[in-house]
């Protein structure tokens, strides 16, 4: 009989209260895992549907165009993409104009930013051109004449249809107000409703005429890696080919979305902590009655001739193999229910419907299980069984051996 | 020789208003073997001179000597260590532990003594047997009667080979046959092993096995005889 299985059969004396305190650690273990796992996959999902659709993992634009986005403010596409190249980046990589102006029906008129590219090199670069149903037409094909690629959302505000007419008005580089007819090419939907208002895009020759720019003049080059720690990789590289451009990562690009992608672990982590002070007390409580309820018990152990120290360390036993069991379940729990949503996703629409489509975020979120922080919590959840044994197990060294034999 | 010895032992309980002299100027020899009743009606400060022979309380004056050693001035892991191993206990209740089976109770005490496992073993079957348990050894203590468990603490006490084994009214909690059967047991291992008793009773009928009998009125001796 040694201590631990001592401590393993003292924990099973009330099987009530253990079992409670049991699938609080358990669940809460659980849940917290799960909610880490589950913001994070939120995070990275937000980040990598933004990423893929249109922000790019870095993008490349001169310094003068990050302050006041002018039409003026161009660099030449040769003089940016054939560098990138000889760096020995072959990531995908797409050069663009990039103009404000107004998009108008005869019903409406709208803001917008227009973006000229050459077709292959966006389809190369971006997911855009998957998001448009076939029966929404297509990216810019060719043999269309003046197409222009909208989102469902500018499509029902100026009341458009695939086909529909519509007039672009920019001021070109010289300042004079131009005002192109564009027919409507194809219609997409990003999970990014933000994004939606107020981003089209048409080809870069059907654009340039306008522009009063030169021949392979650009606004901004966007390259995509394989994922986000390639770019996290390769991006510094790309600033040291570009010196006189201002290279920007996609958390640069959307400071909102780097900072949550960061902050989330670490918000995880101290939710997890926050629950795991409260849960301390629970165990504390849990022991501190196993103790007093045994007070002549300990005491009979004590006179008999078991030491202050053992007395401790059964106690002690007692906390954090409760707490390991617990933690086990947890995990267990976990294991089953959250590895298998990693690779389903758990739709939310049936919770908020579009809602989160409205704020920018993806519906269907895919946790993701940072190992690192998985570990990081077990290891707070034993600290947390540990530190709160010491309280109980001390009161049990406090009982005095004479009162709990005297009658 | 003696292997206890008390020499002027007092122990005063002082309450608010008055002082209690639990235990008074007791001088007391117990030589190896022996079976002794300590006798005396409530009050009398039985509980009060076996705790303090057993170690778990402190004389308010005067010295115990065990097996030539003062233990008033052992430290408290000292003293924990020396029941451990020279003092055998069993109490009128919650002798047990009641998570763990009539034989690993008698184990218990044993691996606290660092004994090798093979002789745990043996000697926990042995002793439950000689105290007529060897049927229920599996059994935990709330399976057994009130007589049981008084019989597996007298065989945890043996076990780990003390000196002597101190028990305080071991009796008091049994009915007169189990407390008849007690009894005669602790006489037929005090016979056939020579294991020294010392106990405490105010039950006639337990005092009429005895072989000394002290009695003590007031925390004094008032009569010490040999039968
Ligand atoms: N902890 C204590 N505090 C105060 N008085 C006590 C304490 N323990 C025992 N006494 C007193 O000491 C005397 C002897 O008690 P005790 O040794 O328990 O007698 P017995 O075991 O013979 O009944 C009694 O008067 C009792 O009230
Ligand atoms: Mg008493």
């Amino acid at each position: 009989m040694n201590i631990i299985l001592l401590a393993w059969k003292n924990i099973w004396r009330n099987k009530v209260r253990s079992g409670v305190i049991l699938a609080a650690i358990a669940i809460g273990l659980f849940a917290g895992t799960f909610l880490a796992s589950f913001l994070s996959g939120w995070m990275v999902g937000t980040v990598n549907d933004d990423v893929n659709t249109h922000l790019s993992h870095v993008q490349i634009h001169n310094e003068a165009f990050i302050a006041n986005s002018a039409i003026d403010a161009f660099f030449m596409k040769e003089a940016v993409e054939p560098k990138i190249r000889a760096g020995g980046i072959s990531a995908p990589m797409s050069s663009r104009l990039r103009v404000t102006g107004m998009l108008a029906s005869p019903h409406k008129a709208l803001g917008i930013t227009v973006r000229g590219v050459d077709a292959a090199d966006e389809t190369r670069l971006s997911t855009i051109h998957t998001l448009i149903p076939d029966s929404m037409g297509s990216f810019l094909a060719e043999g269309e004449r003046m197409p222009v690629v909208i989102s469902r959302k500018i499509a029902e505000e100026l009341k458009v249809k695939l086909r529909s007419k519509i007039v672009l008005t920019v001021q070109d580089a010289a300042g004079e107000m131009q005002s192109i007819a564009f027919r409507v090419g194809g219609i997409y939907k990003t999970t990014n409703a933000i994004y939606d208002e107020a981003n089209i895009f048409v080809r870069y020759s059907d654009l340039l005429p306008y522009t009063a720019l030169p021949e392979g003049a650009v606004h901004e080059t966007a390259l995509r890696f394989d994922d986000l720690e390639t770019c996290e990789l390769i991006a510094p590289t790309v600033t040291e080919l570009l010196p006189d451009m201002k290279v920007q990562t996609w958390g640069e690009l959307n400071t909102m979305l780097g900072m949550s992608l960061a902050w989330t672990d670490m918000m995880a982590v101290i939710m997890i902590g926050i629950f795991l002070l409260s849960l301390s007390f629970g165990i504390i409580n849990t022991m501190l009655m196993a103790v007093l309820e045994r007070t002549r018990e300990i005491g009979m152990l004590r006179a008999i001739g078991m030491s202050r120290g053992r007395v401790f360390r059964m106690i002690m036993a007692e906390t954090v193999l409760l707490t390991l069991f617990g933690s086990c379940i947890g995990i267990l729990l976990g294991v089953c229910i959250i590895i298998p949503s990693m690779s389903s996703g758990i739709d939310l629409t049936f919770l908020m419907g579009d809602l989160f489509e409205d704020y920018g975020f993806g519906s269907v979120i895919y946790p993701v299980l940072n190992m690192k922080m998985f570990v990081q919590i077990i290891c707070l959840v034993i600290a947390t069984g540990i530190l709160s044994a010491i309280y109980p197990a001390r009161k049990a060294l406090a009982l005095k051996v004479l009162d709990a034999v005297r009658h | 020789m003696n292997i206890i010895e008390t020499k002027s032992l007092c122990k005063i309980f002082r309450d608010t208003a008055q002082e209690v002299y639990a235990v008074n100027n007791v001088d007391l020899s117990i030589t190896a073997g022996e079976f002794t009743a300590i006798v005396g009606p409530s009050g009398s400060g039985k509980t009060t001179l076996l705790n303090m022979i057993g170690g778990l309380d402190t004389p308010t004056s005067g010295s115990i000597i065990v097996d030539g050693k003062d233990i008033s001035t052992l430290s408290e892991n000292e003293t924990t260590a020396f029941r451990l191993h020279h003092i055998g206990f069993v109490f009128q209740a919650y002798n047990l532990i009641p998570v763990l089976s009539a034989k690993e109770n008698v184990s218990f005490i044993m691996e606290l003594q660092g004994r090798p496992k093979a002789e745990i073993d043996s000697r926990a079957s042995e002793l439950l047997g000689a105290v007529g348990l060897a049927d229920r050894m599996d059994s935990r203590p709330a399976k057994l009667s009130g007589g049981q468990q008084q019989r597996v603490a007298v065989a945890r006490a043996l076990a780990s080979r003390p000196r002597f084994v101190l028990a305080d009214e071991p009796t008091a909690n049994l009915d007169s046959k189990s407390a008849a059967n007690l009894l005669d047991i602790m006489v037929k291992l005090n016979e056939q092993e020579g294991v020294t008793f010392i106990f405490s009773t105010h039950d006639p009928r337990i005092v009429a096995k005895a072989r000394r009998i002290i009695t003590l009125e007031d925390g004094g001796i008032v009569s010490d005889r040999s039968v």
